[in-house]
């Protein structure tokens, strides 16, 4: 499980704005996935995701993971974020990209790990905190970026 | 006493004759070896009619941990189908099977056993029987002989197979009604009380939205008393605000009493990451199969 640098932080470049139209993800032409959810839908995403994940030749095990990765990055976005987001599914340079999107004012994200660093169970007691926490664990690489437009946050696993 | 008052069926007494309603099988067998375990440890001789032979009988009771052999072996449990007790053939008449049962008290206190408790599947109701009409006479003449006898008898209906008139017809025969405590229930997610052994049993896909039922649902179970169990082993998902919960109310209770955490694998290795394999009183039971 690689470590990411801190999971949010303040937008670096244009590129991390979240995605507005529905314009090709990086580097594939077309997704996978590409669903929008909100509270009522998380149990439909998460099933489209294990579907499409376990067609793409993601192994079982692997596709439970990402299923809690995509879930937990979602849940985020309804919960904390705007209500409702957008989740693409992408197979790019032999792994599979899970990118979550919202358009919804930036929520105030524990940053960083907790402390004693990140193979530690976290400390804080917020289930926001614990979500992505989980997601690191979970996923080969893991990152997101918050702007005034939105957040998006990506979990990669390897094929 | 029209379905008479609803009891846990841990609470069932000398002389109930008690209507349980259950969806599935996993409650129906959860229940009736809970009234099984509570009856054997109480000396009482225990007679289980279903469409179980005695050996899936003493299989479901030992999944359980209730451990049948001996009672099998020395005649304080009995597994019999209801056809061989019930039915002559295809054919029902209430005065008969009220007989077979009146003959079962009569044999438990020639056999020195201090009470009797029996347990009927009834969807042998639910099958081309002759003589299916005299069901309510039935019902009624067992609450009749049971007045001031030792006996309770808990009759076991499918809610989603007996049609809601038969059920109301019945039901106003017994002085209880019995029906697994239920905290959630839809088509995704069941969060309700397990009773053999105690705890809560959590099916489906649990996320954050059954927050609420989730921490009642803990918070009872750790009112009840000696080890918990929360059976997981029909839940497929579980999201990471939900193991959290579960894991720090396993904490607060492994202090003084042991939980036991039974989970298919992958949800074991999420509480493993959320730590609950790190306190000596949570006990992660991985069910793999």
């Amino acid at each position: 499980m690689t470590e990411e640098p801190r999971p949010v932080a303040a937008a670096p470049a244009a590129a991390a704005a979240p995605a507005q139209a529905a314009e090709p993800a990086p580097g594939e032409a077309a997704p996978l996935l590409d669903q929008v959810f909100d509270t009522d839908s998380l149990y439909a995403l998460r099933a489209a995701v294990a579907a499409h994940a376990s067609a793409a030749g993601l192994s079982a095990v692997r596709t439970g993971d990402l299923v809690i990765a995509a879930h937990e990055l979602a849940a985020n976005a309804v919960r904390h974020g705007a209500g409702h987001g957008r989740l693409r599914l992408w197979a790019a340079d032999g792994a599979l990209h899970c990118e979550v999107t919202d358009d919804g004012p930036p929520a105030a994200v524990p940053a960083g790990d907790p402390p004693g660093g990140a193979a530690q169970v976290p400390l804080w007691d917020s289930n926001h905190g614990h979500g992505l926490w989980l997601v690191r664990q979970v996923a080969d690489q893991a990152g997101g970026h918050q702007g005034p437009a939105g957040t998006t946050a990506t979990a990669t696993f390897r094929l | 006493m029209a379905g008479g008052a609803s009891a846990q069926i841990t609470e069932l007494t000398v002389s109930d004759h008690a209507c349980l309603t259950f969806g599935e099988d996993e409650e129906v067998f959860d229940l009736t070896a809970a009234f099984v375990r509570d009856g054997l440890s109480a000396g009482l001789k225990v007679v289980w009619l279903s469409d179980s032979g005695p050996q899936q009988v003493a299989a479901e009771l030992a999944r359980r941990g209730v451990l049948a052999e001996p009672a099998l072996a020395s005649g304080q449990l009995a597994a019999a189908t209801c056809e061989d007790c019930l039915l002559s053939g295809q054919t029902f008449r209430a005065d008969e099977a009220i007989g077979w049962l009146s003959g079962q008290v009569a044999a438990c206190r020639r056999d020195g056993f201090p009470g009797l408790r029996v347990a009927v599947d009834m969807s042998w109701a639910l099958r081309p029987v002759t003589g299916i009409e005299q069901l309510p006479e039935f019902e009624e003449g067992v609450a009749a002989m049971l007045a001031g006898a030792t006996a309770s008898v808990l009759c076991q209906y499918d809610r989603d197979r007996f049609d809601p008139v038969t059920l109301a017809s019945v039901a106003a025969f017994h002085t209880r009604s019995v029906a697994t405590a239920t905290y959630h229930a839809d088509a995704v997610l069941r969060i309700c009380r397990q009773y053999t052994p105690p705890g809560i049993r959590l099916a489906g896909e649990l996320d954050y939205q059954a927050e609420e039922p989730l921490a009642l649902a803990l918070a009872e179970a750790i009112r009840l008393d000696g080890d918990i169990t929360v059976n997981m082993n029909p839940l497929t998902f579980i999201d990471a605000s939900s193991t959290r919960m579960i894991v720090k109310a396993a904490r607060t209770l492994a202090a003084a009493r042991k939980v036991v955490l039974r989970c298919p694998p992958r949800i074991a290795a999420q509480f493993a990451q959320f730590g609950a394999a790190d306190y000596p009183g949570i006990k992660l039971v991985i069910v793999d199969d």
